[in-house]
């Protein structure tokens, strides 16, 4: 395992790479898709990165090991920032991707079991703490203390009731195998989440419910690490651990930065290639697309009428 | 053929025959919202406290939890009223646990018009319909104690999620220890040529009473019980539909989208015969005690015994013209 407390320049520059690919492969995938959520995608990106180069004990050859740690993609929106990231760690060949949206391929919400090293079936936000709390305590029960349950949520997700219910279940069943991270990135689908439902101050919420809280800059490679390290071997102490991670939303594209429109939407293959070329500014790069990337065609329900008349 | 009643309500035999499953199936959990002394869930956090998870009044969290402990390898029953698990949570059953198959035995207590004295809020006539009507989903009604307790045994070998449903009764006594239960297996408890009854859980009783009042006025009822509503024993149902021609279903449920309605999915298809549904129409179940709310709903073996004879006359004008 990388030391997470003093990593390695190697490491953070690994991570550095992997947080670039995946923005550029969740461009590349939501464009061909038509559809996505590039904005919750990008915030966490550097999460991501982290979580899969080396806070995880997880082993792409081996995704289903019992002594695992389980991610739970709680806001499973941010599936092609999973994915992308999954496949750049060699979960999967990178060609699986393209299969996002598709009839038999990858959800555009997560599914458990449908590609490895996706633990859970989510999409409908709120749900994810109460089943990484489950997972917890399933841990607990199987006498496995080294794993660990790492659940991503999103800021607008903590205006469900459910993450309260949760909240209170693990800190009552004392599951401080279980480490919430909140990708802070102040924006929801529709407006800021400090408009349309406020979540402050998450801090005081946490602590009020018995959770040990900690805050680090959810886009600092370095942060993210020491954050991890104390969540993961410091703070042991009979309470779970929530990660206030504070990232924006849309995070390397100007133009989507805490802008609400890029929550979910999908850039035409000409914006795509204007947005790579933002990325290659803000991160001093110069890659391209790995394809031509072409925008779905769906004819919809004219098309198939119309085509079974023609016969 | 005279009913006897068992002594021991259901929901005591489902405490009983998890702590039964809990010896022989280490792995086994039962999960609870605060319901124990209720659903009998007690007798197993007697037995097995550390295999007994308490949720807390928080249902969604309940089967999150469930979810979670699931996917681990877990065979976890989480137990709350049917009105909760059904109504109140029914995303969390959908997203967290139909939908990726997982390992969730759920278990509505108080189901139909059991919740009595509680009142609509807490009787549940939706909850065949709402759980039928996901993917993946089992669904049963057990009609005694001696079918429950086969149905748990019969869900610990077959993965995947069930719905099944502990009615707060004391129900007929309608098989032997040695009952078999199968998903999808229904059963004749008496043959007949005029029209067929077919219930579920212990309404089957009423069926029983009701075929017994038609037998003295010259009327042949078969009687079928089916506590497995998903899958359905589409057989027995086309054996009753092509052997009487008129079906009529009775249940502890309101007529849409239960049993009635998972009986003429199968007769609409294969077997167009008169069908009717007794059960709750567009209404509530309102507070009082069981017998006050059978009777008041019309759901008595007189008022069955009633609709049978009209759907017979129905089906005789019909086949004369």
């Amino acid at each position: 395992m990388p030391c997470l407390k003093h990593p390695d320049p190697a490491l953070l520059r690994a991570f550095t790479d992997c947080a670039f690919h995946t923005r550029r492969l969740c461009l590349e995938l939501i464009t061909q898709a038509g559809w996505g959520h590039l904005g919750g995608s990008f915030s966490a990106a550097e999460l991501l990165a982290c979580l899969y180069g080396g806070i995880l004990t997880i082993d792409p050859r081996a995704p289903g090991d019992p002594l695992r740690d389980r991610f739970i993609l709680s806001k499973a929106h941010a599936s092609p920032a999973l994915y992308a990231t999954l496949a750049l760690r060699g979960f999967f060949p990178i060609e699986r991707l393209f299969t996002y949206c598709r009839l038999d391929g990858l959800d555009g919400h997560t599914q458990r079991g449908q590609c490895p090293g996706i633990e859970y079936s989510g999409g409908s936000l709120g749900t994810g703490l109460s089943y990484a709390a489950g997972t917890a305590l399933a841990l607990r029960l199987e006498e496995n203390f080294g794993s660990r349950v790492v659940c991503l949520l999103g800021d607008g997700e903590c205006n469900e009731g459910q993450i309260w219910e949760a909240a209170m279940s693990a800190a009552h069943h004392r599951l401080d195998n279980l480490i919430a991270v909140i990708d802070y990135n102040k924006v929801m689908a529709k407006g800021k989440t400090s408009d349309l439902m406020s979540v402050a101050p998450l801090r005081d919420k946490f602590a009020a419910f018995g959770w040990t809280v900690l805050a680090c800059d959810g886009h600092d490679l370095a942060e993210i690490c020491l954050a991890f390290h104390r969540a993961k071997y410091l703070e042991m102490n009979g309470r779970p651990v929530v990660i206030i991670a504070h990232t924006v939303k849309g995070r390397g594209l100007p133009a989507a930065e805490f802008n609400y429109h890029w929550h979910t939407h999908a850039p035409t293959p000409a914006q795509a290639e204007g947005f790579l070329a933002d990325l290659n500014r803000t991160y001093g790069r110069a890659e391209k697309f790995s394809r031509a990337l072409v925008a779905p065609t769906d004819g919809g329900l004219e098309a198939v009428i119309t085509a079974d008349l023609a016969l | 053929m005279k009913l006897s009643y068992s002594k021991i309500p259901l929901r005591e035999i489902f405490g009983e025959t998890l702590v039964e499953l809990g010896a022989a199936h280490p792995r086994l959990l039962v999960l609870d919202a605060d319901l124990n002394t209720s659903s009998r869930t007690v007798l197993f956090k007697q037995r097995y406290p550390d295999r007994f998870v308490q949720c807390g009044i928080a249902e969604a969290n309940l089967f999150g939890l469930a979810a979670g402990l699931a996917a681990q390898g877990f065979t976890v029953f989480p137990s709350t009223f049917a009105a909760f698990a059904t109504r109140k949570a029914l995303d969390q059953v959908y997203v967290n646990i139909a939908y990726p198959q997982l390992d969730v035995k759920i278990a509505g207590s108080y189901c139909g018009m059991t919740a009595t004295e509680c009142g609509p809020s807490h009787n549940c006539a939706e909850d065949l319909a709402v759980m039928r009507s996901l993917p993946h989903v089992k669904v049963c009604d057990p009609g005694d104690n001696h079918e429950l307790r086969a149905m748990m045994h019969a869900m610990m070998v077959t993965p995947g999620p069930v719905y099944f449903r502990v009615a707060k009764v004391n129900a007929p006594e309608l098989f032997g220890a040695d009952h078999k239960f199968e998903f999808g297996r229904g059963h004749l408890l008496r043959e007949g040529r005029d029209v067929a009854l077919v219930g579920t859980g212990f309404m089957t009783a009423i069926a029983l009473g009701a075929a017994e009042l038609l037998d003295r006025e010259g009327i042949s009822a078969a009687v079928a019980h089916l506590p497995s509503i998903k899958p359905i024993d589409e057989q027995l149902i086309g054996k009753l539909a092509r052997e009487t021609g008129a079906l009529l279903t009775i249940e502890n449920h309101r007529i849409h989208g239960g049993l009635g309605g998972a009986v003429a999915e199968v007769t609409a298809r294969d077997y167009p015969v008169h069908v009717e549904a007794m059960g709750l129409g567009d209404t509530v179940f309102e507070a009082a005690p069981l017998q006050d709310l059978l009777r008041h709903y019309e759901l008595t073996p007189c008022a069955m015994a009633a609709r049978a004879r009209a759907l017979v006359q129905r089906k005789r004008r019909a086949s004369a013209a």
